[in-house]
């Protein structure tokens, strides 16, 4: 079976809103700012409700952060 | 507010006078200082976490937390278990004094086994699964 993975686009987004800083990401989603590091450099996977936060704080789809690759 | 890196430092300080005070307290025979000192100092660092200005846990932390703990309970675990079992043995054939040992160590075991299955119990319904 292929190993399925999440990716995102959470780094290309925060340059995309005014080079937005990882500590203030992390604070608008509620989050650590190593949080953030791990998720741009594809090492954690966040839950539902931080994936959802994400989205929001870009403005965005949950979709349009996280991709399903398989 | 704080920075984390000034919660940081003071989260050592108090580590430290807590572990002496309760250190010494346990060398000079006073019973009566190291656990309050412990509560005291759970105390002053949640008070202190308080006061922070930026977000220091989160899923990520307990995720690592829950690895962490499940390799820590193993490791702990088999550990004790095999060197209770050693101390035993020898306790049988003429080591009498490695029985205590031996029954401390096994015993702490059947106690976090007991403690994890009724906290796994717990966990279990309040998440929805059946008792």
């Amino acid at each position: 079976m292929a190993k399925a993975r999440i990716g995102n686009r959470i780094r290309r987004l925060r340059f995309e809103r005014g080079e937005m800083t990882q500590e203030e990401l992390a604070a608008r989603a509620g989050c650590t700012r190593q949080t953030i590091i791990a998720l741009e450099q594809g090492k954690y996977v966040p839950s539902i409700e931080l994936a959802f936060k994400i989205a929001r704080t870009f403005g965005v789809t949950l979709e349009d952060v996280f991709q399903y690759e398989e | 507010m704080m920075s984390y890196n000034k919660f940081k430092i003071l989260r050592l300080f108090v580590v430290i006078v807590a572990g002496f005070l309760a250190a010494w307290a346990a060398y000079n025979g006073y019973a009566w200082i190291p656990a309050p000192a412990l509560i005291a100092a759970i105390i002053i660092l949640l008070l202190f976490r308080r006061g922070l200005r930026e977000i220091t846990v989160d899923e990520r932390t307990f995720s690592i937390a829950y690895k962490a703990s499940r390799v820590a309970f193993v490791a702990f675990g088999v550990g004790a278990v095999a060197i209770g079992a050693t101390l035993l043995a020898l306790g049988q054939s003429g080591q009498p004094e490695l029985k205590p040992v031996g029954f401390t160590l096994c015993y702490s075991i059947c106690a976090l086994v007991i403690i994890y299955s009724v906290a796994y119990s717990v966990y279990n319904r309040k998440f929805g699964g059946q008792a």
